[in-house]
C-alpha cells in the first residue's frame, strides 16, 4: 500500500490511497492529509518515546528488525550504534537532515510534517549509545529550522527530551550530507568530505566518536523502540524490510513525496505509460532504467542492482519519451562536477571532462572521440577519492550512456529527439565559487 | 685520508651501490615534489608520475640494503650490526654512519607507512611523509662524509648534481604553491578549459592558468 503527501511548500491536496493499513501504512506521515503534526498529536498516536534507561538495550532491536539506512547506503542501522557505543567516551549523535540531492524532497517533508518522530529517534538513539550531545544538521532554510525550533520548544515544555539538540547548518551543496562532510561541518569546518581512516563512527565531530543517522532512518527508530521488530518486519520483504519515503518526480511534471513498502512495484509508484522513456532510480547518483525494465521492477536493491540500478533515498524520476536524455544527463553531469570538493585529483579533473565530453555527446554530430574519452576517464576515476562523489557520478553516467544510446545514435545523424533540449530534471542554478560557499 | 688501502669487493660493492642508492633517493625526493604539484612526465600517462615514485622509493630500499650489508660484511673495518638502525652506535665513524643510519631508520619509516596508508589516517601519513627531505639530505650528508669518493672526479659532479636538483626543486614547490587554484574552484576552473561554451559555469570569465 502506498500512502502519499505532498512538498510542504506546495498547497496541494495530499493524496491518501484507500487502504485498511494492512502493513501499518503510512507509518512516518500522518494517516489523513499532510498536516504537520505537533506534539500534541504525535503523543496521542505513538505516546512518548520509550526510553529503555540503559545505554544499549535498542541495539538488538534494531538487528532484529534489520533496519538499514535511508540516507542512500543502506547501511545496517545496529552496527552503527554497536560500533559508535563501543568507539569510546563522549559520542556525538548527529540527525542528517541535509538533502543535498536535488532530486529528494522526502527529508524535508518527513521534518516539516513529522519533526516529533525524528526527534523521538535522535533521543532513542542517543540513549542507546550514551551520549548527550545531540545536534540536527539542517539547510538554510528559515521556514523549516523555524519549525523544528518549535517542535523542540514544545518538548522542552513537556519534559519529553533528556538532551537538549542543537541545529547545524549545512551549506547547499549535494556533498554536505556527506558523512565525513557532515563530521567536518559540525566541527566548524567546511562541509568537505574527509579520507577515512578513521571513520566517523571512531572519529568524528571535533575528534569524538559520531553517529550520523538520516533524518528518515531516526523516526523509523523511534516506531521500532515503541513497536517491536515483527511490527516493523510486517512491511517490505524478508532481505529488505520496512517502509520508506520516496520521492516520485512523474512524466507529466508532478512531484510528491510518498511512503511505501520495500518491494513495491515501480510501476505502482510511478505511471509508465508509452509516454515515458526511462527512469532514474537512486537520484544522480544512482542509474536509469529502460522503461519496460522499470515496469517489471519492484523497489528494491536485490531486484535494482543485478540490474546496475539501486534503491537509494528513494528519489525516482520518469522521464518523457519527448525528452533527450543525454542532454538531461549533460546537464546532471556538469551540476556533478561543479559539485566536487576540489580535494581528489581524479573528481576535480575527471568529472569536469567527463561532462565537457557529454555536452559534446549531446550536440548535433558530435567527434565520435567524445564517447571513448568519457569511457577513459570514467575507468580513471571511479574508487579514487576521499568520498563516493567520483563513484556515484560515473554510475549515473555509465548508465545514460547504455539507455540513452540510440539517441547517441541519433544525435550522429544531426537528429534528436528533443530539439530545443528542453530541461526536465530539477537542478539548482547556484555554483559554488568559494570557499564561503562550503561553509 | 681515511687510512684504508686495502681494497676488497664487499667494500667496492658497499660504495657502489651506496652511489646508486643516493641516486635513486634524489630521483624519488624529485619525483615526489612533482608527485605534489600534480605535474607529468612527457610521454607517460598521468599515473606514471606516482607509480614511479613508489616504484624508484623501493628499489632505492633494496640498494640500501646491499649497501648496508656489504658494508657490515666486510672485515677490513668494524662496523657492527645494530649500527645499521641504532645511529651513532657504530666503531668506526660513528658520527658519519650515524648519519646514514638516520636516513635509513627515515626512509623505512617512510616506506612503510606508505603501505599502511590505509590504515593510518590521511594526517598522520602526510605528517611524517614531509620527513622524506629529511632522509634525503642526511643521505647526503652521509654519502659526503663517510667516504672520500664523492669529493673528487665525475662523483663530485653527481653529488653537486643531486643537491642542485632537490634545491632546485623545493624553490620551485615553493613557488608554484603561490599560483594555487583555491580547493573550492579547482573543478570549476577544469571546466573552464573544456570547450563548447554551453558547460562552463555562469559568470567565469575564460581559462585559469592552472588548474593545480
Amino acid at each position: 500500500m502506498t500512502y502519499g503527501t505532498t512538498v510542504p511548500h506546495q498547497a496541494r491536496q495530499a493524496q491518501t490511497a484507500g487502504g485498511d493499513g494492512d502493513a501499518g501504512l503510512p507509518r512516518l506521515l500522518p494517516v489523513h492529509g499532510a498536516v504537520p503534526v505537533d506534539l500534541r498529536t504525535h503523543r496521542q498516536r505513538f505516546g512518548d518515546p520509550p526510553y529503555s534507561g540503559q545505554a544499549g538495550r535498542l541495539i538488538p532491536v534494531l538487528k532484529a528488525a534489520g533496519l538499514t539506512g535511508r540516507g542512500g547506503a543502506a547501511f545496517p542501522v545496529h552496527r552503527k550504534l554497536a560500533a559508535v557505543a563501543r568507539a569510546g567516551t563522549k559520542p556525538v549523535v548527529i540527525g542528517n537532515g541535509a538533502e543535498g540531492e536535488p532530486a529528494s524532497d522526502k527529508d524535508k517533508s518527513l521534518l516539516w510534517i513529522s519533526p516529533h518522530l525524528v526527534l523521538d529517534g535522535l533521543q532513542l538513539a542517543a540513549e542507546a549509545v550514551g551520549s548527550t550531545a545531540v545536534g540536527l544538521y539542517l539547510h538554510r532554510n528559515p521556514r523549516l529550522q523555524e519549525r523544528l525550533r518549535a517542535a523542540m520548544a514544545e518538548r522542552a515544555a513537556a519534559g519529553v527530551d533528556f538532551a537538549g539538540v542543537e541545529i547545524f547548518d549545512a551549506p547547499p551543496r549535494f556533498l554536505a550530507g556527506e558523512e565525513s562532510a557532515l563530521a567536518s561541518r559540525v566541527s566548524g569546518g567546511l562541509a568537505r568530505p574527509r579520507f577515512k581512516p578513521p571513520m566517523v563512527f571512531e572519529r568524528g565531530v571535533v575528534g569524538r566518536p559520531t553517529l550520523v543517522h538520516n533524518v528518515e532512518t531516526l523516526a523509523h527508530l523511534a516506531l521500532i523502540a515503541r513497536f517491536g521488530p515483527r511490527w516493523f518486519r510486517l512491511a517490505g520483504t524478508a532481505d529488505e524490510p520496512g517502509s520508506m519515503l520516496c520521492t516520485l518526480h512523474q512524466a507529466d511534471g508532478r512531484r510528491d513525496v510518498v511512503e511505501t513498502e520495500l518491494g513495491t512495484p515501480l510501476r505502482s509508484l510511478l505511471t509508465l505509460d508509452g509516454h515515458v522513456q526511462a527512469v532514474l532510480s537512486g537520484g544522480y547518483h544512482g542509474a536509469w532504467l529502460p522503461a519496460a525494465d522499470a515496469a517489471r521492477m519492484t523497489l528494491s536493491n536485490g531486484h535494482l542492482e543485478p540490474a546496475g540500478a539501486f534503491v537509494g533515498a528513494g528519489a525516482l524520476v520518469a522521464l518523457p519519451a519527448d525528452r533527450c536524455g543525454i542532454a538531461e544527463a549533460a546537464r546532471v553531469a556538469r551540476y556533478l562536477a561543479l559539485e566536487s570538493a576540489g580535494q581528489c585529483g581524479p573528481c576535480f579533473n575527471g568529472l569536469p571532462r567527463i561532462a565537457a565530453a557529454m555536452y559534446e555527446i549531446a550536440s548535433p554530430r558530435p567527434d565520435p572521440r567524445a564517447v571513448t574519452d568519457m569511457i577513459h576517464w570514467a575507468g580513471l576515476v571511479e574508487g579514487r577519492g576521499a568520498c563516493h562523489h567520483p563513484d556515484g557520478s560515473v554510475r549515473f553516467i555509465r548508465s545514460a550512456l547504455h539507455v540513452f544510446r540510440d539517441e547517441i545514435t541519433l544525435h550522429g545523424q544531426g537528429r534528436c529527439v528533443d530539439p530545443d533540449r528542453r530541461p526536465f530534471l530539477p537542478l539548482p542554478r547556484d555554483v559554488a565559487l568559494s570557499a564561503a560557499d562550503w561553509s | 685520508m681515511s687510512g684504508i688501502t686495502h681494497s676488497t669487493a664487499l667494500w667496492y660493492a658497499s660504495r657502489a651501490t651506496g652511489v646508486v642508492s643516493l641516486l635513486l633517493l634524489t630521483g624519488v625526493t624529485l619525483l615526489g615534489v612533482l608527485v605534489n604539484r600534480q605535474g607529468r612526465l612527457p610521454g607517460l600517462p598521468r599515473f606514471a608520475v606516482t607509480g614511479l615514485h613508489r616504484n624508484l622509493s623501493l628499489l632505492a630500499v633494496a640498494f640500501v640494503a646491499v649497501h648496508v650489508v656489504t658494508a657490515v660484511l666486510d672485515p677490513y673495518v668494524t662496523i657492527g650490526l645494530t649500527a645499521i638502525v641504532i645511529p651513532f652506535s657504530s666503531p668506526y665513524k660513528p658520527l658519519w654512519l650515524g648519519v646514514g643510519a638516520i636516513s635509513l631508520d627515515l626512509v623505512l619509516a617512510l616506506i612503510l607507512t606508505s603501505l599502511a596508508r590505509g590504515r593510518i589516517s590521511r594526517r598522520l601519513w602526510r605528517a611524517l611523509h614531509w620527513l622524506a627531505y629529511l632522509a634525503w639530505g642526511s643521505a647526503l650528508l652521509h654519502s659526503l662524509t663517510s667516504s672520500t669518493d664523492l669529493h673528487s672526479g665525475v662523483l663530485l659532479y653527481l653529488a653537486v648534481g643531486c643537491a642542485v636538483a632537490v634545491a632546485g626543486a623545493v624553490i620551485w614547490r615553493i613557488a608554484q604553491a603561490g599560483r594555487d587554484v583555491p580547493v573550492e574552484e579547482r573543478a570549476a576552473a577544469t571546466l573552464d578549459m573544456m570547450a563548447p561554451r554551453s558547460v562552463r559555469p555562469p559568470g567565469r570569465r575564460g581559462p585559469r592558468e592552472h588548474i593545480r
